[in-house]
């Protein structure tokens, strides 16, 4: 009965719910309190120690659903079937002939006269399955299922192209063989019981299918999602195709949650801070001496101030509109973030993300501020803007090819960034090997960073971010 | 805390009825919560949009207990001494000023330094004794001797530093005293957290917690609900209002009526002798469920669909 509980807690894992021993021993106590008979109670429950944000909640919802649908009935010592069980066994059972109860008995007599005859067939009729079989034995059956299952190790299922492989495992695992043997008897004796038995085969069949489809569904659903992601943060951030953005927009949220949790746990200075010992006496001396009234040192910490500026030209767009999802959804973490957009001419974007949800913001910055890029003008308007509030606690971080088509790259505004400023990224989406080939401006303006990367996928962007995060949370 | 002493909680059911005789009607999630969390003897962590009774919960349960509640506010910067306990700096200094003289006759007969040093350490901290600790709300939840109900209200608003101080007490129901040493609770408190979501939780906090989460209310939830805080309110009345504020929840705003706002309302067309929904009605009162002057100006050119939704049911 646990390993049941555990293999669910395995499902919901592989669905991004991230479930702790503790809270598996949770899921088990509860459990065992409850009882497994009633179904609404169980699911609360479980919820209560397993899920704990509202998408977690509905991931698990879901996955209660289709688990306990068809495993439930080994739970309850009772026997007593759950709705869904029951609903599914129905329908295959309609290929059983329940309508016309003479009908089993008329085809049960043909097989056993069949049997007569062949001793094999008599064994294959006195075996456990068959007699499952013939006798509509739902539960018995799918307890078999079940444990054949868990033979084979279908739980280990990952592609759909395996379920052809697993379904014939499962099928052997059953002791489809014999049945299939006698079906080949009874063609070559033009038996009168043939088309009963191939049916009851069909049965079978049918069964073992769905079975195997229904725990590809649960199984493989979360790896294949793991896997996509793994590889989706790899690929090249302006290659990959559209209809995986929003994938990604995902995965991007996911990874910059990580990142909060990561760095939100730094321990802060402490507020009070020490006791203040020569001011607390200080304010004694008019009590002669006793010191009422204490004073603590108190110790000002200036948050950290980051100043992102990203060429959403055509080249870069792709990668900007990324680099601002992070930042953005890192709120928590980064509570001062001002944004810039460039191409031909700069203008501030920060509103935008007060305005208007994350993704519409990106959409109408790229609308507003896309075109061919002049790095020398906009900086300009960045000095302009914003370089007088630039202090010792800010970070810059400039996104960019430095592709400038040729023009006054004014690094001599760089230059007084990089003096002001705590420190100066830049993140370059093409190789190293390109910089300043052409008309990249990149190797000049690397002289006047604290620090360049090579930045075109999501692993190297979660990365940088990253060490942003503990650079600046060092303050 | 033996099971057996609160007979209150045996079962699920139990503990709806006896919310519900307290005014308090949850849904049988809520009473799942309370009995597991019981049974486990596990803090609950209650989240949920704001008013839908996650206080209310603490407080019922503590009436059912007959136990006394105690309640811990979170607000940014409240750190342990504010919550756990702090020792009493002013008396103190006090009485090492009061007891300066008795040092003297302490002291007689010592000889240099070494022998006076010697005898002071023989009387022990006494300053670092319970006797100079204030407790605080944690503190104190834990010297109640039958037990209690700790309610820390919006944990979200609090530091991350403070959740890693609820650690201890929540999975152990200790808090650890440098100067004294370990305080184990006379009997393990209810433990009731309650968030609005306005920051993720630390895993670590969330784990030691069964997770409830209080949406709104189903209709019929709702009805009963008002039913059990505003008895005087006729039937139909209370279905159509009930019906209106569901809809209400369906549109965009700022901020979504809560089940206390529709007790309000339900309280203010009584008050007005209301017996049925109209415009004019709806339209004059619709501050006491809607706060913000961009909701009440986006619901305004809704509101005829909306009454006459409400209504014709």
């Amino acid at each position: 009965m646990n390993s049941k509980l555990l293999s669910f807690i395995q499902i919901l894992r592989s669905r991004d719910v991230r479930i702790s021993p503790a809270e598996t021993l949770d899921a088990m106590d509860i459990a065992a309190v409850l009882g497994f008979s009633n179904r609404t109670f169980l699911h609360d429950g479980l919820a209560m120690a397993l899920a704990k944000t509202p998408e977690e909640k509905a991931t698990f919802s879901q996955c209660f659903d289709q688990f306990f649908t068809q495993k439930l009935l080994e739970f309850s010592s009772d026997g007593e079937l759950s709705a869904g069980a029951e609903g599914q066994a129905a329908e295959s059972a309609g290929f059983l002939p329940q309508g016309a109860p003479s009908r089993p008995d008329n085809a049960e007599a043909l097989l056993q006269t069949a049997a007569g005859e062949n001793a094999q067939l008599q064994t294959l009729l006195d075996s456990a399955l068959m007699q499952n079989l013939m006798q509509n034995n739902r539960n018995e059956l799918s307890l078999a299922l079940n444990q054949a299952g868990e033979r084979v190790g279908l739980a280990q299922i990952q592609m759909f192209t395996q379920k052809g492989q697993y379904t014939r495992k499962m099928l052997d695992e059953l002791g489809e063989e014999q049945i299939r043997q006698a079906v080949i008897e009874l063609e070559r004796d033009n038996s009168p019981a043939l088309p009963q038995l191939q049916r009851y085969r069909d049965i079978l069949r049918e069964q073992v299918r769905d079975y195997v489809e229904r725990e590809y569904l649960l199984h493989a659903e979360g790896k294949n999602k793991q896997f996509m992601d793994e590889i989706l943060s790899k690929t090249r951030l302006n290659n990959l195709e559209h209809h995986y953005l929003h994938k990604v927009h995902d995965l991007v949220r996911k990874m910059a949650k990580k990142l909060a949790a990561k760095h939100s746990r730094k321990r802060r200075v402490n507020k009070r801070g020490q006791l203040n010992m020569s001011k607390t006496i200080r304010a004694g001396i008019a009590n002669d001496g006793i010191m009422f009234k204490t004073y603590w040192k108190q110790v000002r910490k200036d948050k950290p101030q980051i100043l992102a500026i990203c060429d959403v030209s055509g080249s870069v767009a792709a990668y900007a509109k990324f680099l601002l999802l992070f930042l953005y959804s890192l709120q928590d973490v980064l509570p001062k973030v001002r944004s810039f957009a460039f191409s031909s001419h700069l203008g501030e974007v920060s509103d935008y993300f007060v305005d208007y949800p994350v993704e519409k913001a990106i959409e109408l910055i790229n609308w507003k501020y896309g075109g061919a890029t002049d790095y020398g003008n906009s900086l300009l308007d960045f000095a302009k803007l914003a370089l007088d509030d630039i202090n010792s606690n800010t970070t810059v971080i400039i996104l960019g090819d430095a592709r400038n088509n040729n023009g006054d790259p004014k690094l001599e505004i760089m230059q007084s960034i990089y003096q002001r400023a705590r420190q100066v990224i830049w993140l370059n989406p093409e190789s190293r090997r390109a910089w300043g080939t052409g008309d990249s401006d990149m190797l000049r303006y690397q002289s006047a960073c604290h620090f360049t990367a090579e930045c075109n996928n999501l692993t190297q962007l979660e990365r940088i971010v990253d060490q942003l995060l503990k650079s600046t949370s060092t303050a | 805390m033996k099971i057996k002493d609160f007979p209150q909680l045996d079962s699920i059911e139990k503990i709806e009825q006896g919310f519900e005789s307290f005014g308090y009607i949850c849904s049988t999630q809520i009473a799942t919560a309370v009995f597991l969390a019981f049974q486990l003897r596990k803090p609950i962590l209650v989240e949920g949009p704001p008013g839908v009774g996650k206080t209310e919960l603490a407080k019922t349960t503590s009436q059912l207990l007959d136990l006394p509640l105690i309640r811990l506010q979170c607000y940014e910067g409240l750190d342990e001494a504010k919550a756990l306990y702090e020792w009493k700096y002013g008396k103190q200094l006090l009485y090492t000023q009061v007891l300066k003289e008795k040092l003297g006759d302490l002291l007689q007969g010592a000889q240099g330094l070494a022998e006076s040093v010697e005898r002071l350490h023989q009387f022990g901290d006494i300053f670092y004794s319970p006797d100079f600790l204030e407790p605080r709300p944690l503190l104190k939840a834990m010297q109640q001797d039958r037990g209690a109900v700790l309610l820390i209200d919006e944990v979200d608003k609090s530091d991350y530093e403070f959740e890693s101080l609820l650690l201890e007490l929540l999975s152990d129901y200790q808090i650890s005293i440098p100067e004294i040493g370990t305080v184990k609770a006379k009997t393990a408190p209810m433990v009731f957290l309650t968030s609005n979501n306005t920051r993720d939780l630390s895993d670590a906090l969330k784990r030691r917690c069964l997770h409830l989460y209080i949406p709104f209310p189903t209709i019929e939830l709702e009805e009963r609900i008002i039913r059990s805080r505003v008895p005087d309110i006729d039937d139909v009345l209370r279905h159509q209002l009930v019906q209106f504020v569901h809809s209400l929840r369906q549109l965009d705003l700022k901020k979504n009526p809560a089940i206390s706002e529709t007790i309000d309302w339900a309280r203010s067309l009584l008050l007005l002798h209301a017996d049925k929904l109209d415009e004019e009605l709806i339209r004059t009162t619709l501050n006491v469920l809607l706060k913000f002057e961009d909701d009440i100006n986006a619901t305004q050119p809704e509101l005829h669909g909306l009454i006459s939704e409400a209504t014709a049911r």
